[in-house]
């Protein structure tokens, strides 16, 4: 990709770290006025999907008593999420599993598919993961509604706060509550495209520097080698996060505070 | 590092958010720029209390986590 750009921008070392963000449409779709192409995104939507559906069935495949590799990763995946809906819902949230699951190995497919060299990081595009936490966001305001009614607008006036406080308590917890979709999808959304961005301004130095001899070459290539470390550690931990938020808000809507 | 990120981005968002309240209120009623006032700084009231809340909630997580340790 950074070849193929320096050839294009045509001087020398023209690395354009954000070429790599770029959606390509691959197959053209127009419903009336809606752009819905199939595009690298839409590629490694369904890809990530297809590796989750594709790993769990063969982990459970054989269903040994003694697990497998495989069937060892599906069972601890089962068990890490069932342990964090126990802990942050308690056991009503299991009703959620299937929820959480889904988003938490769809996301973690995502990043981890985006640390492949010349693979698109689907999270790595702010809408996407704005429409996961927004639908999020509706679903548990829905359910906050559903399982207390009305009752549910008490979430939003605290304990113990005098009378004459609440006209200015309530806007800030109404805004507080609003705020969650932002921070849920921009924590994603940063870390995947900052943590991205940095690999492929270190690429560039790799080359630039490389030009003067293999030496100076080879420190931020040895830097390159950590960050893509640290990398595969973020793409794991910023699903985990995004799931365990997830628990939370299903724990606020489902017992209020 | 998670950890510091995650409290930027939700003070981040509480000012963001409040912000954006009072410049579509204002748009509606056209009383700029008194709304955009007003939720500018009960957003920035709301950024605080969620990086207070999120604080408090990572704080009870590791604490169990240890405990935990301890039992295991």
């Amino acid at each position: 990709m950074a070849t193929e750009n320096a050839e294009h921008g045509g001087g020398g070392f023209a690395i354009d770290p954000m070429h790599q963000f770029e959606i390509k449409t691959l197959f053209p779709m127009q419903f009336g006025n809606i752009d819905a192409s199939f595009t690298n995104s839409s590629l490694f939507m369904v890809l990530a999907a297809a590796a989750v559906i594709g790993l769990m069935l063969t982990g459970i495949n054989r269903r040994a008593m003694v697990p497998g590799r495989l069937q060892s990763i599906v069972e601890l995946s089962y068990e890490f999420i069932a342990n964090m809906l126990r802990d942050n819902v308690g056991t009503a949230g299991l009703r959620f599993f299937p929820f959480v699951f889904t988003l938490f190995t769809f996301i973690l497919a995502c990043n981890l598919l985006g640390m492949i060299p010349y693979s698109f990081t689907v999270t790595s595009h702010i809408i996407v993961t704005f429409a996961l936490a927004f639908f999020i966001f509706i679903g548990v305001t829905i359910l906050g509604f559903a399982v207390h009614g009305v009752g549910f607008m008490k979430f939003f006036v605290p304990h113990g706060v005098p009378v004459y406080l609440l006209p200015l308590v309530v806007p800030i917890e109404v805004v507080s509550y609003l705020t969650r979709p932002i921070s849920l999808s921009v924590r994603l959304f940063a870390n995947m495209m900052a943590g991205h961005t940095v690999l492929k301004v270190f690429a560039g130095f790799v080359i630039a520097l490389g030009s003067f001899g293999i030496a100076p070459g080879i420190v931020p290539l040895v830097f390159m080698v950590g960050l893509t470390g640290l990398e595969v550690l973020v793409a794991a931990l910023q699903a985990y996060v995004f799931a365990i938020l997830t628990c939370i808000y299903l724990n606020d809507a489902l017992h209020m505070h | 590092m998670g950890v510091a990120f995650r409290l930027v981005t939700e003070l981040v968002a509480g000012v963001f958010v409040g912000a954006a309240i009072g410049w579509v209120l204002d748009s509606w009623l056209g009383t700029r720029p008194w709304f955009l006032l007003v939720f500018f700084f009960i957003g920035a009231a709301a950024g605080i209390l969620n990086v207070y809340r999120a604080a408090r909630q990572i704080a009870a997580s590791t604490e169990r986590d240890a405990g935990g340790d301890q039992q295991g």
